[in-house]
């Protein structure tokens, strides 16, 4: 079965910019993209165990009249014919339901908030929420398109961190684009990404698409982020945490990306594993 | 140490309490609806602080516009500050049981809260039980989440809160237990009923702590003779009437309301300030009515039977108004004033005509309409016959109750088919009710069941190609797919190909684009299964194939599609 990306069009220069990005992922995995043009400002997704409300800013809803040939517009030099979205459930009047059945969604860094706060560094609540629920990755795109030309995954070891590998091999392979590692651990867990990897038995996949491994145990975090490229995919797993439990636990993911401009599919801990 | 063996003793129980799904159930039943009580207690708390802060302002001129700035206020919190959708909640909970295993969100447990608060605070012609029915169920759906509970767990415990919050509202918990299970979860089970009677006992304990054990009503003495029960079959005409032109005026309000271009939050200020200037002319029609329904019921409801009629007029109107523009609150209260309304009139228009020695007094009648009324709008005789039981504290009048609420629901249920919870619901095929097919496949997805195995044979592949294919296969329907853009074409039917297959003159002329069936209806991924299996039956097909943007992805076969029915329907009708 093809793979589907569920996109929320926002018919303004920034949200052009977003679907570029979106346009470029399909065309480069070969996913259909299915593009949803908001008719009121809430809409909400039900997955298994939880429900979002996603509350979207009111240029969600600037020029809906055009927002339909814009879109196909923007999709026809990637070749790309988008398919539209029309809610057939509404939990109430002008709150409807959109389905799930996806396989990758493509969110600004923070559906609800300002456009200005993109820029910034910012994840909204609601992005949360959708990577902590969702059983599809979350694409999160740069401010201005930019496309990708290799990937790189954060992998540390974890178990979350092997899922997003899973995802970081799968899109790869099928985009034929080089993988690249990358993974930061003091000095004493230093072999502990390379167990955990012979461990989990991706070795085989990853190495003949491998490009390079870096290993970085010295300096900061922050500091260490300058050796991805600037062109890739980050692929990053991530659990979601709430404003809280990121504050007490702390999150590589928000630093990511907060410091790297780049493109990112977030893989949250729901996510099934990549192909 | 001791520390540790207390740890360990606590745990070893709640894993004996998790590890049985019932015990865990009413663990958390009890809790859920000791949660609801409280959320419905302090609704209750703040309408009477409303009460009497406002009480005076009703009496000036300006007063009209204290509803409307109550209903435009409770607007604004609702859509702008907790960005939730107006309306009375009851709808969005059935739909939420139906449809989303009992999903709410949290924002729901307080915000028709506050709402309500308002606009009945304000004199808005609204009740409070539908505001504290979605915080209730809010609060058990969101519990239910906290603990990963199955879907089958979260709806009942979705119905635990419900069941507390109305047991705390009005201090009645079988109608509690009854109004759940008859309206929200429209299925009796005893695996549903022991949960939310516990919810409902619990609600309702709370509700007499913080409050008193207090009906609502004070409760009158009754001597009923058959002549009361013949009478009462008078009552299922009027209470019938009433309640088809309430609901008709609420949904007309509704549709008049949505066509306008106000912004949402102005629109309850509308119907607010047109109840305001009817309640100048007629203040027993603001707020919730109970002062009025208990004169009534006492029969010291002095106005005349003109008058009791246009007080029944207008608040018909200020119902329609308060709510059909928007207002949150519920129909309860109305209903019963109005029933209370229809029952005075009724008996006064007929002691015109016989002795009023040979009837019980008013009294009597106005809980006889009362008990009409809510079984006519909810088309729910039990929770009618229970609900004024409970809350008038007399079981003197239950037959001719029963008989006015059974006969007056079905009516109403032939004139119109759905309550007015479940009209909208119905005519948008949104409400998938109880133990239907529909109900059952709601749960399972195409994608879910598409069998992925059958791989696409080419359009322009000749028929002697694929006689190779199928000397090996064991299939007896070939998908076909354009070779070029892999776009799905049709179905190749072996039975309905015999003759070119025996004939092998053509097996080197015919192309499987030429024979196959491209009328075949096709799925898609979010088609709902009840509809595919209408669609296999209607066509007599055992299998059909699933497209997605324009690419074949697997087919469908009935027999998978009904060995999943079998199987979900052991998952759902189990806890």
């Amino acid at each position: 079965m093809a793979e589907r990306m569920l996109h929320v069009f926002r018919n303004t220069p920034l949200g052009r910019e977003t679907l570029l990005q979106s346009l470029h992922f399909c065309k480069t995995l070969s996913v259909a993209l299915h593009i949803y043009i908001p008719v009121s400002r809430q809409f909400l997704m039900y997955f298994e165990h939880d429900m979002i409300q996603i509350d979207l800013d009111a240029s969600y809803l600037i020029s809906t009249d055009n927002a339909e040939s814009h879109a196909r517009a923007l999709a026809e030099p990637f070749g790309i014919k988008p398919y539209f979205i029309q809610p057939k459930n509404y939990t109430a009047a002008q709150l409807p339901d959109i389905p799930i059945h996806f396989d990758y969604m493509c969110c600004p860094r923070g559906i609800i908030d300002l456009s200005a706060k993109i820029g910034l560094g910012y994840i909204g609540p609601k992005v949360r929420r959708i990577i902590k629920s969702s059983i599809f990755p979350i694409l999160m795109t740069s401010g201005v398109y930019k496309a990708w030309h290799g990937i790189t995954v954060f992998y540390g070891g974890s178990s979350n961190a092997e899922t997003a590998l899973r995802w970081g091999v799968h899109l790869s392979e099928k985009s034929g684009r080089p993988l690249d590692l990358f993974t930061y651990a003091d000095i004493r867990n230093a072999d502990r990404p390379d167990a955990r990897l012979q461990a989990s038995g991706l070795w085989d996949r990853v190495r003949p698409l491998l490009r390079t491994w870096h290993k970085i145990d010295q300096g900061g975090f922050k500091e260490s982020l300058y050796a991805v490229d600037h062109d890739a995919l980050l692929v990053v797993g991530a659990y979601g945490h709430g404003l809280l439990k990121d504050f007490v636990y702390g999150s590589k993911m928000e630093v990511i990306q907060r410091w790297m401009p780049n493109n990112m599919l977030l893989i949250g801990p729901h996510c099934v594993s990549g192909n | 140490m001791e520390s540790n063996a207390f740890l360990k003793a606590t745990r070893a129980k709640w894993a004996v309490v998790r590890s049985d799904d019932r015990l865990l159930l009413i663990a958390l039943a009890g809790f859920v609806g000791a949660f609801s009580g409280l959320a419905a207690v302090a609704l209750n708390r703040g309408l009477h602080f409303m009460g009497e802060v406002f009480q005076d302002v009703h009496h000036h001129w300006w007063g009209f516009l204290l509803p409307a700035a109550g209903a435009s206020l409770a607007a604004v919190i609702l859509s702008i500050v907790l960005k939730e959708r107006a309306g009375h909640g009851v709808p969005e909970v059935i739909y939420a049981v139906s449809r989303h295993g009992g999903l709410l969100r949290m924002r729901s447990s307080f915000s028709r809260l506050l709402a309500s608060c308002l606009t009945i605070g304000t004199g808005g012609s609204a009740g409070p039980e539908a505001p504290v029915v979605i915080s209730g169920a809010a609060l058990g759906s969101n519990i239910a989440r906290f603990f990963s509970l199955k879907e089958r767990q979260r709806i009942i415990l979705v119905g635990c809160g419900a069941a507390g919050a109305i047991s705390s509202i009005f201090n009645a918990p079988i109608t509690g237990l009854v109004f759940t299970v008859e309206v929200i979860l429209g299925e009796w089970r005893a695996s549903n009923i022991i949960p939310i009677a516990i919810a409902a006992v619990a609600g309702t304990e709370v509700s007499r702590a913080l409050q008193g054990n207090q009906i609502a009503f004070e409760h009158q003495q009754f001597v009923i003779h058959w002549t009361d029960t013949v009478a009462s079959l008078g009552i299922v005409v009027f209470a019938t009437a009433a309640s088809l032109i309430l609901s008709y005026l609420l949904r007309s309000m509704h549709q008049v309301a949505g066509r306008t271009r106000w912004p949402r939050w102005l629109r309850p200020a509308i119907g607010g300030a047109a109840v305001g200037l009817i309640g100048i002319f007629l203040p027993l029609v603001l707020g919730e009515g109970y002062q009025s329904i208990q004169e009534m019921i006492r029969g010291t409801f002095t106005q005349g039977l003109a008058l009791a009629a246009l007080v029944l007029a207008a608040k018909i109107a200020a119902t329609s108004l308060t709510l059909g523009w928007g207002g949150a609150g519920g129909i309860f209260a109305p209903s019963l004033m109005i029933g209370s309304l229809v029952g005075v009139l009724y008996y006064r228009l007929l002691t015109g005509f016989i002795p009023a020695g040979a009837l019980t007094n008013e009294g009597c009648f106005a809980l006889l309409g009362m008990a009409g009324m809510v079984s006519g709008i909810l088309q729910a005789p039990l929770t009618a016959i229970f609900l004024v039981v409970e809350i008038t504290g007399g079981y003197d009048v239950i037959l001719p109750l029963i008989l006015v609420s059974a006969l007056t629901s079905t009516s109403c249920y032939y004139i119109e088919s759905g309550s007015y919870y479940l009209r909208d619901l119905i005519e948008q095929g949104q409400y998938l009710r109880p133990g239907t097919d529909a109900r059952v496949l709601s749960d399972m997805t195409v994608a879910e069941l598409v069998d992925s195995g059958d791989k696409p044979v080419p359009g322009d592949m000749l028929l002697s190609d694929f006689v190779r294919i199928l000397e090996h296969s064991r299939r007896y329907l070939f998908p076909v797919e354009d070779r070029t853009t892999g776009d799905y074409l049709g179905i190749v039917f072996v039975d309905r190909i015999r003759p070119y297959l025996f004939d092998t003159h053509m097996h080197a002329v015919i192309m499987l684009e030429q024979v196959m069936d491209d009328s075949v209806p096709v799925v898609r991924l979010d088609d709902e299964l009840v509809d595919v299996l209408y669609r296999m039956e209607s066509d007599g097909l055992s299998a059909l194939p699933v497209v997605e943007d324009g690419r074949f992805v697997g087919m469908l076969s009935k027999a998978t599609l009904l060995d999943h029915y079998r199987k979900e329907l052991i998952v759902q009708t189990g806890v």
